[in-house]
Order: C-alpha cells, then structure tokens, then sequence
C-alpha cells in the first residue's frame, strides 16, 4: 500500500549557503594555449558560469518555475532485495479522457527536468492527436529520489521501481520513451513486462547489434560492402566515424563511472566547479548546436548538486548495470534483449553520440515506427520536444502502427 | 650562463590558508553499505585522511624535511617549439667524486618525492659498491616545475627536457632509471640520445610485447607448445583486471584532462582520493602513514602548475585516445645500450620475461618477492641493490659512462 505525498522542491537555506561558500573559494586549473574543447570544457565557458551561479543566477525564481510547471509527488515503493525506496516524479494528468500513460525514463546526465518541454505538449488533449498522461521519474540515486543503499542495484531493479511505480499510481498498462540509460531500462522493462504491463515502447537512443553472417547474412553482407567501399554510403561512414569518435575519446566518463564512481565521487559532491565541468561537457557535447542560456545549464545542474542523494550516488548506475568493468557497458548496449512482444518505435536524430545503421536495431525487436530528423541530439526530449511529440503523436495517434495499445486509453475523449 | 637557482620548497601563507577553508567547507558523498574498495577509496580512509589534513597534519614541518634532506634548484630549460620552462630538480652528489651520474624519471601519480629514499642509499660511498650523483627531475606539470603552456608536449620533448638538464649539469654522459611514465620517457632518451649521452637505462616498469613468430620464434612457439607459467597467467590476470577495472584514470586523463582538472584543481577530497586511491591499489601492502600521504598528495595540491596539469601528458601520448596510449607502451623503440629490469611482484602490469626480450639490450634482469608499482619509495634497498649490482664492479654495466664507475 504505496502512500503518495506531493511534493515541492525547495532546498534549504543552509544548502544555498554552502554552495554560495564554496564558490566563493573556487579555485580554477590553468589552460594550454588555444585549447578550444579539446581537452575538455574550457576555461572561460566555466568561469563564466561560475561568476553567474555566485552573482545572478536565483536558485529560488528557477525552482518556483518547476514547481509551478510540473506536478511533483514522492512515494515509496519497495524494491525486491533493496527495501523501501523513496521516489521522486512529476505526474501530470492530460485533459484527455482516455489519455495514454506514459512513463518517460531519463539517463546520465539528464534528470526529471529533461521531461520539462515534453510534458505541455504531451498532456494537451485535441480531437486532432493523441495525448498523455506523463510520469517522469527520478531515478534512484538522481534528482529528489532517493539512492539505493546497498550494491547490486542492477538493471532489474531500475526497471522493478519503474513499473511498480505506473501500477501505483494506477496505471496497469502504459507505454515508456526513454533515452540513455532511459532506452536501457524501458528496453529491459519491454523485456520482463511487456505485454502485460508495457504495451509499447519509443526510444530516441536507437541501439543496435552488428549483423551476424550467420543470424543476418543479408545486413551482414551489406555492412561487409560498405565497411569495404565507404564512399558508396557516406552517411553510413560518417556514422561510424562518429561513433568511433566517441567510443575512442568521448567515452573517458564511462570508463571511470564504470569501475571507481566513489573515487570520483568525492570530487563531484565537494566541488561546485567539478561537478559543473563534468556534465556541462556533455551537454555541449552530446547536443546539436543547442543554444544554452546559462541559467539553463546551472538550473540543469543544480539538480544534481542539490539532488537527494547528493552528486555521487548517480555514476552507481555505471558500475552496478556495467558490471564494475568497462567492456560490459559497450556489450549491453548491443545486446539484442527480446521485446519483440510489444512495438517499439524509434526517433534517430544526428546529433546522437553512437549512429549505427538503420538495420543493426532490428535484431529481436517488432520496430513499427523509425523516423530520421534533421537536427537534435542526445537529449531530444529537451532539445527537440516538439519533434519527439510529434512521433509520439504519430506512432500512438489515430491510424498510426500503435494506436490503441493501451485498453481503454486510445489518448482521445470519447467521442 | 646558468640559469640555475638553489631552491626551497616554500608554500606561501594564503595556499596553506586556502586548503585549511576548503576543508573545514567539506562535503563528504555517501557510501554503499559494505562497498569495500569496490567502488573506489573507502569513505572511513578519505573522512580519517581529511580530518588529519585539517587537523593535525603540519605540512610546515614536512616541508622543512623535504628542504633538508633533499638539495633541489630550478633552472632554465629551452624546449623546441615549446619556448622556456623553469624545471624543478633534486641535485644530490655523492661524496664520490666519480660517481655516476643517474638521472631518476617519475610518472603518476609520483614526483620527485617518490625518490626521497632511494637518494641517500644511491649516492652513499662505499669500496663496496658504486656510487652514483642522483639527478630527480620533476617532469614539467608536476611538482615546482612549470607546466608546458603549448599543446603537444609530448615523449621527444619530455626526453628533450630530461637530456638537456643532465647536460646541463655537467654530465654529458650518464645513466636513468625510471617507472610508469618514467619507463617511457627514459626509453625515449635511450632512442634519441644514447648511446652519445644516455649510456645504460633500468626500469621496474617493463613494457613489451608478445612474442610472434617472426620477432621471436622460439619464444613463440614455446609459448604456444607449454602455454605459461603459473606465475606468468597470473601476472596477466592482473593486467586484465587493471584494464577492465583500473583504467578509468587514464580514460579520463587521456580524452577530457581540462574537465578533470576543475575538480582536482578546487577540491583537495577530490585530489587527495583521485591519488590516494592508487597509493594503496599500486603498491604492495605499504603501510602507509596518514602523514606520508597526505605529505604526497600536498605535493600535487602545491603543485606550481597545479593539480589540472600533471594529467595531460596522457591526453598528448594518446593524442586524445586512450588505445593509443596503450599501443605506445607496448609500441618496440629501438635503442642500443645496455637496459636493466628490475621486477616487482606487485607492479599493475606484469607481462611474462620472454615479452621484454625486444625491449633492448637486456643485460640485468631480476626478480623481486615482494613491491609494487612505486618500487623506487616501496623497496629503496631492493631497488638500489639491483643498480649497484648493475653498474658494480663485475656488474654487466660497468664503466659505462667514462671516468665514472661509480668508485674512487
């Protein structure tokens, strides 16, 4: 018998306080001559961001507009192994009747806040496309929820707390869109839910296995042409390029969170500056060119510093699913779980950090939607809101591959 | 035309006084239940070793050690393409006039620091063994050296930085000894620079390769017809574990070192735990003392570049990817004067003998029972008994630098 209570963000003095003294003592690393990013975030983009967090940025007005904008809630949910964990989500209810439960699951570095744009557009009801009711969770261990105090909080777990969570609140069949680690665990609850529970899953984070010459020998033998004559498909090329790039020198954060998150740890929960460093770095990085006000960074990342848990316990989620070793991750990314029991559908967009080919995400999956944008990145649901809405409009909609997945909640009024 | 200066390691007030309001500002994360080592270092060792450093820890006093035991001057340095750097060394002459001018290279986490006891043990005169003046550069970014202010101060100029003091001092010809990064740059030297100036290398770092059939044929096929030792499986046991499991520093180091940097730079947890952690995984059960490596870790908080620099030299080895820092380690660089080994049981990368074979011109290889990767501050003795039977008298490097075997 979960107990919900409302919830409202609201940090204590103390902790403002403490944040404002530490910056104040802030010490900055010097910087080679003409780094530009190639050595990681660069000087004057955190000094600035510095000086504005300590003299301007209003912490309060910024945490008002959450509270305002998104319904929050707290409750306990009981998690095989782990106990009672509190968790922290938004719920708002569409004007729709029949709306669609949807649960959005965030990744590193995102938190609720990513849900922010996506949640308006989703909970408007029109005779004209479907709508949602949207739950945005937090993560154990991210944002108001709290973290797991024992190891071994795997995959499983993540997904116990999700599902459990949408029974709760009385939602027995619903769909999920998820990202990073969101893709991850709304792939594993397809996997250990879905039908019953999980009627339909959408992922911005396509993933994908390479064919085998034995399980695809037809996307096996294609993939062999292209890697032999890359001009042929320069976009496939370009792809993997990409994807290289990244796995070869964007990936520095993976192998540490991976295998030593609390040595780490010490330097994310005592330095502002650090912390800041370390995920700004990604949301440039892993964005299409998308204009960030520095407001928005800080407000992104004072979640984080401000978060319940504290900064440290959100890399747990690296060691514990990547099994405390830097090859696992690579290999659960690809590795082709079977959800082939509900629809999924994909939105890819170019800014994403891995682009494989389109084929490589077929693999044990009933893929009914698979759209390509033109701009956007990592963090779609916050960057491009209204082009992840639409292909859920679109993919749940009237006429499209998944309408009507969820019984009694097509997403329209009754008519 | 010198440009040497004598040199006193001296912390200025408001450093001592700004680490002193960071700590009493400490925020301490939270930590699993029964987590152990497995995550990383133990929050019971960092809140114990933040206390101490906050309260009780008197760097002032081991400040004025280091000054007494350790002669050390900063000169000039002309780096090609990379303008002046102001190069902080230890300078300890034996009492014999023609010892043997030994440079000693540290990597990281280590400094100059690292060799504080081997020093005294070197450069003792005795009839009995060879002495040596013993050169400890502290490599640009690390401890008062400058940092390097350009991209791509990368092998050759670290070597370049290395020869030029030793010759700088004097000694045209000479001899190096080094682990880690240390095993690297002075392989790197005995390239470029021997056998005119660098006339014997020793390393307790041995990189190298698996034997193929055309390198080393016999090994090869030995190792396919009787597989490997016991003792040899498990060294690489614990290769992989390092990779799988030990690697994230260098990850990180090696593609984003400025982002790093800010929180090494502004939180000395951060730092302390950052270094502290291989100060334990690396050595061999070293007992060490809260003091010894806080001492350690204020070095690289004092640091005249900075915590944010020392991890760069992975970055510009690796040019931004970390297999490539691994390739260069193993990569074959050729040289032609005599290489001594020592091996430590309980050093991170520990390849079987027959893989040093094309590393060079071997002529010194011992086994040690017990140290790990700090060998040259974990086993002083073990490691100065292997350079004396080395460079001795019936030693297989004997004489080779002219006019300095090491006696009177």
């Amino acid at each position: 018998m979960s107990v919900e209570s409302p919830f409202i963000i609201s940090i204590p003095q103390e902790s403002l306080s403490l944040l404002q003294q530490k910056l104040r003592l802030v010490t900055f690393p010097d910087e080679l001559d003409d780094a530009g990013w190639e050595y990681g975030a660069p000087l004057t983009d955190i000094r600035r961001l510095v000086t504005r967090w300590s003299n301007g940025y209003d912490w309060r007005y910024h945490e008002a507009q959450l509270n305002m904008e998104l319904p929050q809630f707290t409750r306990d949910i009981d998690v095989g192994g782990h106990g009672m964990l509190n968790v922290h989500y938004v719920h708002k209810k569409s004007d729709a009747e029949y709306a669609i439960p949807l649960l959005f699951v965030h990744g590193w570095p995102g938190s609720f806040f990513e849900a922010r744009k996506l949640v308006p557009l989703l909970t408007r009801g029109s005779p004209d496309h479907p709508s949602f009711h949207v739950v945005a969770i937090s993560l154990p261990g991210f944002g108001f929820s709290e973290a797991p105090r024992k190891k071994g909080f795997n995959l499983d777990q993540y997904a116990e707390v999700c599902n459990k969570l949408m029974l709760s609140l009385g939602y027995n069949e619903y769909v999920t869109q998820g990202g990073d680690w969101g893709f991850i665990i709304t792939r594993r609850m397809a996997h250990l839910y879905g039908p019953k529970y999980v009627k339909a899953w959408h992922t911005n984070f396509p993933g994908g296995t390479p064919p085998s010459l034995l399980g695809q020998p037809l996307s096996f033998l294609t993939m062999l042409f292209h890697l032999l004559f890359p001009s042929v498909n320069p976009q496939m090329q370009a792809g993997f390029d990409k994807t290289q790039k990244f796995m070869h020198s964007g990936s520095g954060y993976n192998a540490i969170q991976s295998t030593k998150p609390q040595t780490l740890g010490y330097s994310m929960a005592d330095s502002p500056v650090g912390l800041l460093a370390w995920i700004y770095e990604k949301l440039v990085g892993w964005t299409d060119g998308y204009a960030w006000d520095d407001d928005e960074v800080l407000t992104w990342i004072s979640i984080y510093w401000f978060s319940r848990a504290g900064p440290t316990a959100a890399a747990r989620i690296y060691y514990e699913v990547g099994g405390g070793n830097t090859q696992k991750l690579g290999e659960l990314m690809g590795t082709p779980e079977y959800t082939a029991s509900i629809p999924n559908g994909i939105s890819r967009f170019p800014g994403e950090v891995a682009i494989l080919p389109k084929s490589w995400a077929k693999s044990n999956r009933k893929i009914v939607f698979d759209r390509e944008h033109e701009r956007g990145g990592h963090f779609a649901a916050y960057e491009r809101p209204v082009e992840v809405c639409g292909d859920l409009r679109d993919m749940f909609g009237r006429g499209g591959p998944a309408f009507g997945v969820v019984k009694g909640r097509d997403g329209y009024n009754s008519e | 035309m010198s440009t040497e200066n004598a040199f006193q390691i001296s912390v200025p007030d408001d450093s001592l006084s700004l680490l002193r309001q960071k700590l009493a500002l400490v925020s301490l994360p939270d930590e699993l239940e029964d987590a152990g080592w497995e995550y990383g270092v133990p929050l019971a060792d960092i809140r114990r070793l933040v206390d101490r450093w906050a309260n009780g820890y008197d760097w002032r006093h081991h400040e004025a050690l280091l000054n007494a035991e350790l002669p050390q001057f900063t000169r000039d340095i002309p780096v090609d393409g990379h303008g002046t750097l102001n190069i902080h060394y230890i300078h300890k002459k034996s009492d014999t006039k023609t010892a043997i001018p030994l440079l000693f290279v540290h990597g990281w986490p280590g400094s100059f620091f690292e060799a504080r006891k081997l020093v005294p043990l070197l450069t003792q005169n005795s009839e009995h063994h060879p002495s040596f003046h013993v050169v400890a550069i502290s490599l640009p970014g690390y401890g008062f050296s400058k940092a390097p202010s350009k991209k791509r101060f990368d092998m050759d100029q670290y070597a370049e930085v290395c020869n030029k003091l030793m010759l700088a001092l004097g000694y045209d010809e000479y001899v190096t000894q080094g682990g880690d990064w240390g095993f690297l740059i002075t392989r790197k030297i005995a390239h470029l620079y021997g056998p005119r100036h660098s006339k014997a290398w020793h390393t307790n770092f041995p990189g190298g390769q698996p034997p193929s059939l055309f390198t080393q044929p016999l090994d090869f096929l030995s190792m396919l017809i009787n597989g490997l030792t016991a003792k040899e499986k498990e060294g690489l046991q614990r290769v992989q574990h390092f990779i799988a499991t030990g690697c994230g520093y260098s990850a990180e180091q090696g593609t984003k070192p400025q982002t790093l940097g800010y929180s090494l730079a502004d939180s000395p947890v951060g730092l302390l735990a950052w270094i502290y952690e291989k100060l334990v995984a690396w050595t061999d059960q070293y007992p060490w003392k809260d003091d010894e490596v806080l001492t350690w870790v204020s070095i690289y908080w004092f640091s005249r570049a900075g915590p944010a620099a020392a991890g760069r030299i992975y970055f510009e080895v690796g040019e931004g990817e970390p297999a490539k820092q691994m390739a260069r380690f193993s990569a074959h660089e050729s040289t032609s004067i005599p290489l001594g080994i020592s091996r430590f049981p309980g050093e991170i990368v520990c390849f079987p003998k027959s893989w040093s074979k094309n590393l060079g011109k071997i002529v010194f290889d011992r086994e040690h029972d017990g140290g790990g990767h700090f060998a040259a501050y974990e086993k002083p003795e073990a490691l100065s008994g292997d350079l004396r039977d080395m460079f001795g008298q019936g030693g297989p490097a004997f004489g080779v630098v002219k006019g300095r075997n090491g006696y009177d």
